[in-house]
């Protein structure tokens, strides 16, 4: 059984977050929904100023909170160390996101095809488009996915449930790795199997310190970093992304 | 379905209660629960799915892209793995551009303007063939009268044969492009002194040693290459042991990976490259044979300044001979020393620039460009070390000197001093031998002497009447054709000895009013346009206000090319491929010029626009386009891959995208090692051309504004923006976002996202001094000390210690009003700068140097 | 059992539609109608009618006002049930009278929680069916789903179901149109000694066994947040006992100011004397000081230790973004502390007064369930987002007095149909 696992290489990400949009048009994630998010980090003072770059994906913890406090457990973790949200169970309480100290869970505060940043439903583009709410709308999502068959991929299926990143398990069950890691300039994401010694991310992490964010809080997250160091508190975010939606 | 599975705890308490000691041990301590997944199963298998190989279309280098397809739908844009330029990567804008391609908001139909002009257009939706025959009209009516009164102004060069090249020659019109707002100034630079059209860049694979020079490593790109190629380079040169200084007023570019920052003063850095060469010289970081072999450092200069020449040949003094001799037959040129020929005293060219540079110590540009003389001294020793002057290596079995030093600048030659300070920066280079070196520096992806080389050392200055774009005039003799100026000459021709002035426009997806500078000067000179044509995907803001005519051009689904995807090291082409039929009723360019020059008349027969294209794309028989038949783009693409000895033609590009021809040799890599070296061009150290231009344009009666920088060798003098009131007490600088790509971007949802709107970086201090919170309104004021004009505009404060004291940044992105989704993002920087005597260069190329002054709005 | 006279009418009032009656209930449906209209804009839109949004990028609190009264009303059905089951246990035989008021305030609370839960939810029917069908013990939800709701449920119905028995009975005897009602309920009991001593035994071992089960079942209300290890502000020990506490306070503070108004209009001046209220105030007066020492505790691990998030957590709640309801919270705390503690050490007692603190510490609770529920969302990011922030909805703000119109609602509808103060042992005819 495969052990999923990403390393992410601090001293090589250069913040453009072309992961972040990777990810969006992959999976179809809607307005405001950042499954991949990249923090640009500045501290100290000027002349002395750092500056730090933070891509943060779900973190697929062994010991994931959200997967703990779901009520109706929607909220799973599958044995390969995937933690996925199976959308046909899913409340919308929110208790995974209250629970979750990286802040990777998107509510679908709308109903989502609305949310897909302008209206496309112009006459024009159907016949390129096909009606598709977005018109690159990935078919592979309505998929179910892993022996217990649920749906679990993508982003946008139905308002008031909870969604995040799912390592793209539509392309992982292909054998694909996922979209922010082929997309990357800089190489500096990468994933693959801890139990196969010769897997990308084993090789990788091989001999290299590595740390994980926010271990203190127990979670065993699955995001091994090398280089850089956890954020200190004295850090601002810089270029914050467009998060907010509105009504 | 009969596969085991450990289930979730189900039901209520009783679950938990019948579970036993580990059920109970998972309750309290809360292990998880999994599931088992074990066989990869996809219950929906799309219907059809496939590949198309494309090029990003936003980008400078045109990046291979994969199109994924289901059903002929495009759902999403990948890298190209075989792409030497991004290897299967691409920045934001790749994946991104999804939904520009889908975008409702596209111009669809041709469209033809209801209203007068220098306000928000109204249209009326138009077949192609009217809109054609309107355009064509119009362009034939003022072509007849005179060609060059056409003008043809693009943004972008995606197809160079096609448009630049083919399309204005066959029109005889005048070309404007973008690059006086990009890097014009170090072009011209570089052209006049080493024969290559470009910009300073380092050999990634060898270099240890790199001064980032205004260049915002990872947001910026090259001249060359985008924001892959570059970082992806960098990084591992940086993995391999090379270090970065980081010579700009703001840091976030570079980022982490920067070994030192010197935060220069905007504006300043030939004051920089001038100390920097002070102490190479002091400390005798230079590397004499390079010198005295490969340029004319060697050469003797009579004290007025001119060469010494025999027969029309310039003489060096051969120390074994003791007398002087073309450099060719010298066998000891002398650098240094005093000599007499033919009675008149005369001495080596470096003889005079030791004696010149000499003034400029580090302790003088440590005042000038705002940084600690140490710091000065230290980074210029650390480049004279690293350079490791006479050494040699062994690449591809070819023996190469080894300098590994060099510089990364780009957009920074767009300053008032832009063309002597890139070539005082070349010149820094040249000093240790690093031009064409192993490690060393280069500026191309090959060493094709440039006709500039030639054609900028023998400018004519003529006496008036000048073309509009005052080409050979007393007022800029390098020009590099800088729209701003032929706005400028268009309201006050008079002033610039102009008779004509253009009558008809085809804007090629150019926004000239939002993505060039000043645009009071924009609105008010493209009023006098009898004839706007306008081809984009979008309705721009120039086509807004002046367009008669907005003809549609599509965006990923065309055919266009060809584009180098050589990344200095693999040679390669590529074609952009339709990625699915054009949406709407848009066309691609290549089709539209088809039709447009063949309504014109000009698409047949010699000259015509076949004819050009067979020039331009070198297509000779049997591959030549037949003159007599019109081809379709495909068919002509076809043409020209058979004639690049590619066998199964444009379809190679349809399956693979890419031609990969192989590795550069070093043969072709390096300028010792060229045949001849440097491509056979002798570097000029010494620039006798631009003084004797300085005297002409003297003699012709040119103020001093224009002269003043014509010096052979680069000299400081204070910035006009310097005399700027002390209430304007900062720099304003701007920069590229790596989300945005100029103008042509702040309406696309998923970028605009990530880089939403406008704001004034300001260093807290700063901030904090005026009263201004992180996040408050500000109005950023600008001033020209020239005219006293100021301009506003108002943005967000935003705090970063990244960025000098008095220094702010904004970056060039923004300012759109055309598409209701860019607006209220808040002003482009461009509104605030100036065109105009004094904000401009020597060589007629925008400088981005003003003084504002900040408050809290 | 003979019947009264005919025209002899119910007790209490009870039947009686009085124009203040009208008025009060009016007032109430009103408030129910607007909370269902925005709530029907909620249903058609989503969530984005709300002020929640997500935390991190987006910037927001995704729990808010209606978990902030979930919460709360969770705690005033604490502290009724609890209550009522004391007054069993401890043989507090001066405050049965309010023993019945303090069973339906927390069915009411219940229901009110209940439905604060759903309209929480985002997929709420869904939410009906899976919370019961896939009920994970490990999720703290569990407690509050399980425990609370149907534990509360279940005892508090079993008390107004017994304790209702001999009123029923009292009142079937008058004929009316409930006296099916009051003869079902009644179901046989005849209030005979034994019957009495019977159903005092079945209440005193109820209350033994209910107790302890409301304790855990509202500790583990506090620990839908205490257990949280990535959220700073909510990982606590002190959060359980203090969840209990404040449930207590606010059950309490609800019951006097209720029973107040049920003295007003039931007419049962004596029934609900001085000395009712005194004990309830002596009641509130421990369960507030008690409260205030674990907030003190709170406050000072917070501010003394130098963890930086959880430094600038408090920072906003003493003097930043949340300092406002912060303070307001701890006066009213402390001023209710001091009217009770005034009224205790004089030994004069107001009702006036007492409401007055109730109505204090009501508003005090409410302010400070907000407080745990929201700022450790905008401002506890562990990861360096920028602040988030949270401002709650007309529309939120309809659906929670909606929520107590309904509340209001239903109390009033039961005192017109049932005795809302249990009836005096001398009401009871000689011999019956």
């Amino acid at each position: 059984m495969p052990k999923y696992a990403m390393a992410v290489d601090l001293e090589r990400c250069q913040g453009c977050r072309a992961c972040v949009e990777a990810c969006k048009v992959e999976n179809n994630t809607s307005q405001g929904v950042f499954w991949m998010h990249v923090f640009r980090l500045e501290e100290g003072e000027y002349p002395e100023t750092r500056i730090s770059f933070l891509p943060r994906p779900c973190q697929h913890c062994d010991n994931a909170p959200c997967v703990k406090v779901c009520p109706v457990g929607a909220r799973y973790k599958r044995i390969d160390g995937l933690v996925l949200t199976d959308y046909e169970r899913c409340i919308g309480c929110r208790y995974c996101e209250v629970a979750c100290p990286y802040g990777v869970n998107f509510f679908n505060w709308k109903q989502p095809a609305e949310n897909y940043y302008m209206d496309w439903s112009d006459p024009d583009i159907q016949p390129a488009s096909g009606g598709e709410v977005p018109p690159y709308r990935n078919p592979e999502l309505d998929g179910r996915y892993g022996s217990e068959q649920k749906q679990v991929a993508g982003g946008g299926h139905f308002r008031g449930i909870v969604e995040k990143c799912t390592f793209c398990v539509q392309r992982i069950e292909k054998g694909l790795q996922p979209a922010c890691v082929t997309v990357c300039p800089v190489q500096a994401l990468v994933f693959g199997d801890l139990e196969d010694q010769e897997s990308p991310v084993s090789t990788y992490l091989r001999g290299k310190q590595s740390f994980r964010l926010l271990e203190e809080t127990g979670t065993e997250p699955r995001v091994h970093y090398i280089g850089g160091r956890t954020p200190g508190t004295d850090v601002r975010e810089i270029e914050p992304v467009e998060g907010r939606v509105g009504a | 379905m009969g596969i085991t599975r450990r289930r979730f705890l189900q039901g209520s308490a009783l679950a938990g209660a019948a579970a036993g000691a580990a059920a109970g041990q998972r309750l309290l301590f809360g292990e998880l629960e999994t599931v088992v997944a074990a066989h990869p199963a996809l219950a929906v298998a799309p219907s059809v799915e496939d590949f198309v190989p494309t090029t990003c279309w936003i980008g400078k280098q045109d990046c291979g892209i994969i199109a994924r397809r289901i059903n002929g739908r495009v759902i999403s844009l990948a890298g190209q793995p075989e792409h030497p330029l991004n290897l299967g990567a691409l920045c934001p804008k790749g994946p991104a551009q999804i939904t520009a391609l889908y975008d409702p908001n596209r111009v669809k139909t041709p469209l033809i303007r209801t209203n007068a002009k220098g306000q928000s257009g109204t249209w009326r939706r138009a077949s192609w063939k009217e809109a054609i025959d309107l355009v064509a009209a119009r362009v034939k009516e003022t072509r007849d009268k005179d060609p060059k009164l056409v003008l043809w102004q693009k943004g972008r060069s995606k197809a160079k044969s096609f448009y630049d090249d083919a399309f204005v020659n066959s029109l005889g019109a005048t070309k404007l492009g973008h690059g006086t707002y990009c890097s014009d100034a170090g072009y011209r630079a570089l052209e006049y002194t080493i024969g290559l059209t470009g910009v300073l860049h380092p050999d990634f694979r060898e270099t240890r040693y790199l001064l980032s020079w205004g260049w915002n490593i990872t947001n910026g790109g090259g001249n060359k290459f985008c924001w892959i190629t570059w970082p992806r380079q960098m990084l591992e040169a940086r993995e391999r042991g090379m270090k970065i200084v980081q010579i700009d007023p703001r840091l976030r570019g570079a980022g982490p990976f920067a070994d030192r920052w010197l935060p220069i003063r905007p504006g300043t850095d030939l004051a920089l490259a001038l100390a920097f060469s002070n102490v190479l010289v002091a400390e005798g970081y230079v590397d004499g044979e390079y010198l005295a072999r490969y340029t004319n450092a060697a050469t003797l200069v009579r004290n007025d300044g001119t060469l010494v020449r025999v027969d029309g040949v310039p003489q060096v003094w051969d120390a074994a001979a003791d007398g002087p001799a073309p450099l060719e037959t010298a066998s000891q040129p002398a650098l240094d020393g005093a000599y007499t020929v033919d009675g008149m005293p005369a001495r080596p060219a470096f003889e005079l620039y030791r004696e010149q540079i000499a003034s400029y110590t580090p302790e003088w540009a440590a005042d000038v460009c705002g940084l600690a003389a140490d710091e000065i001294r230290g980074v210029a020793i650390e480049f004279g070390r690293n350079a490791r002057i006479g050494s040699t290596t062994v690449v591809d079995g070819v023996r190469v000197p080894y300098r590994p030093v060099g510089i990364a600048a780009y957009h920074m030659s767009q300053q008032e001093l832009g063309f002597q300070a890139v070539r005082a920066m070349l010149m820094m280079t040249m000093l240790v031998g690093a031009p064409g070196a192993v490690g060393g520096q280069m500026a191309d992806t090959s060493w094709k002497i440039d006709k500039n080389y030639t054609a900028l050392d023998e400018v004519e200055v003529k006496d008036p009447p000048y073309g509009y774009t005052l080409k050979s005039s007393r007022y800029f003799p390098i020009n590099s054709g800088f729209p701003g100026m032929v706005a400028k000459v268009m309201l006050d021709p008079r002033r610039y000895g102009v008779e004509k002035l253009p009558e008809v426009m085809i804007t090629h997806y150019v926004n000239p009013l939002v993505s060039f500078l000043s645009r009071r000067e924009f609105i008010e000179s493209y009023a006098k346009f009898k004839f706007v044509a306008d081809i984009s995907p979008w309705l721009s803001e120039t086509a807004d206000y002046f367009a008669d005519v907005v003809l549609p051009a599509a965006t990923l689904e065309k055919y266009e090319g060809p584009s180098s995807a050589n990344d200095q090291y693999t040679d390669a082409v590529a074609l952009r491929v339709p990625a699915m039929a054009p949406l709407f009723e848009s066309r691609g360019e290549i089709d539209i010029y088809l039709d447009l020059t063949e309504a014109v008349g000009v698409l047949y027969g010699e000259g015509g626009y076949l004819d050009e294209l067979n020039k331009s794309l070198k297509l000779e028989p049997p591959h030549a386009l037949p003159l007599d038949k019109k081809p379709t783009p495909r068919e002509i693409f076809d043409h020209w891959a058979l004639a690049q000895g590619i066998e199964q033609g444009v379809s190679h590009f349809e399956t693979k995208g890419v031609y990969v021809k192989g590795p550069l040799k070093p043969a072709k890599r390096y300028g010792y090692v060229t045949d001849p070296p440097f491509g056979g061009a002798l570097h000029r150290f010494y620039g006798e051309s631009l003084l004797r231009y300085r005297n002409e344009m003297q003699a012709k009666g040119a103020e001093e504004v224009y002269w003043r920088d014509y010096t052979p060798f680069p000299t400081w003098r204070s910035l006009t923006m310097d005399a700027s009131p002390a209430e304007y007490d900062l720099d304003l600088i701007s920069y590229k976002l790596i989300e945005h790509k100029q103008s042509r971007t702040g309406f696309m949802p998923l970028l605009a996202e990530l880089a939403p709107r406008q704001r004034l970086d300001i260093n807290p201090r700063t901030a904090r001094e005026r009263g201004i919170a992180d996040g408050d309104e500000v109005w950023v004021e600008s001033q020209n000390a020239v005219t006293g004009e100021t301009r506003r505009v108002r943005t967000r404060a935003s705090y970063t210690e990244a960025i000098r004291p008095d220094t702010v940044g904004m970056p060039n992105h923004f300012g759109l009003w055309a598409d209701p989704r860019a607006r209220e993002r808040g002003p482009s920087p461009n509104e605030i700068y100036y065109v105009g005597e004094g904000y401009m260069t020597n060589t007629a190329d925008q400088s981005f140097l003003v003084k504002v002054r900040v408050s809290r709005a | 059992m003979s019947a009264n006279a005919p025209g002899t009418p119910l007790p209490q009032g009870i039947g009686r539609i009085t124009p203040g009656w009208l008025t009060i209930v009016g007032l109430a449906a009103v408030a129910v109608a607007l909370g269902i209209y925005a709530y029907s804009l909620e249903a058609s839109e989503g969530l984005v009618a709300t002020g929640l949004r997500d935390l991190g990028t987006m910037g927001g609190a995704t729990w808010g006002l209606y978990v902030t009264f979930v919460v709360y009303f969770g705690g005033v059905a604490f502290g009724g049930v609890t209550l009522a089951a004391l007054i069993r246990l401890l043989r507090l035989d001066e405050l049965r009278p309010i023993g019945r008021l303090g069973q339906l305030l927390t069915v009411v609370a219940l229901l009110l929680a209940a439905i604060a839960i759903l309209v929480d939810l985002g997929q709420p029917l869904r939410g009906l069916v899976n919370l019961f069908l896939y009920a994970r013990p490990q999720s703290p939800f569990f407690g509050t789903f399980t425990i609370v709701l149907s534990g509360y449920l279940f005892a508090s119905l079993v008390y107004l179901y017994l304790d209702g028995r001999r009123d029923a009975a009292i009142c079937a005897r008058t004929p009316s149109r409930l006296r099916w009602l009051y003869r079902l309920w009644a179901a046989g009991y005849g209030d005979s000694p034994g019957e009495r001593a019977r159903h005092r035994r079945a209440s005193f071992w109820l209350a033994v066994a209910i107790v302890p089960l409301l304790v855990v079942a509202t500790s583990t209300l506090g620990f839908v947040f205490g257990l949280q290890a990535g959220r700073p502000g909510w990982y606590s020990a002190v959060q359980a006992p203090a969840f209990v506490t404040l449930a207590g306070v606010s059950g309490v503070g609800l019951l006097i100011v209720l029973a107040a108004v049920v003295r007003r209009v039931a007419g049962s001046e004596d029934r609900l004397g001085l000395n009712v209220f005194r004990r309830l105030g002596g009641l509130l007066l421990g369960l507030v000081l008690v409260y205030l020492f674990l907030l003190a505790t709170e406050l000072f691990t917070a501010t003394y230790t130098g963890e930086v998030v959880e430094r600038r957590l408090t920072e906003a709640l003493l003097w930043g973004e949340f300092a406002g309801i912060f303070w307001a919270a701890l006066a009213f705390f402390l001023l209710s502390l001091a009217l009770l503690l005034w009224q205790a050490l004089t030994r004069r007692w107001s009702i006036p007064l007492l409401v007055v603190a109730g109505l204090l510490v009501n508003l005090a609770a409410i302010g400070k369930r907000y407080l745990i529920v929201v700022p450790s969302q905008t401002h506890g990011q562990l990861l360096p987002y920028p602040e988030g922030s949270y401002t709650p909805a007309l529309g939120e703000f309809a659906v929670i007095a909606g929520l107590f119109g309904l509340g209001v609602l239903l109390i009033a509808l039961f005192m017109k149909v049932f005795p809302i103060v249990e009836l005096p042992e001398e009401e009871v005819p000689a011999g019956a």
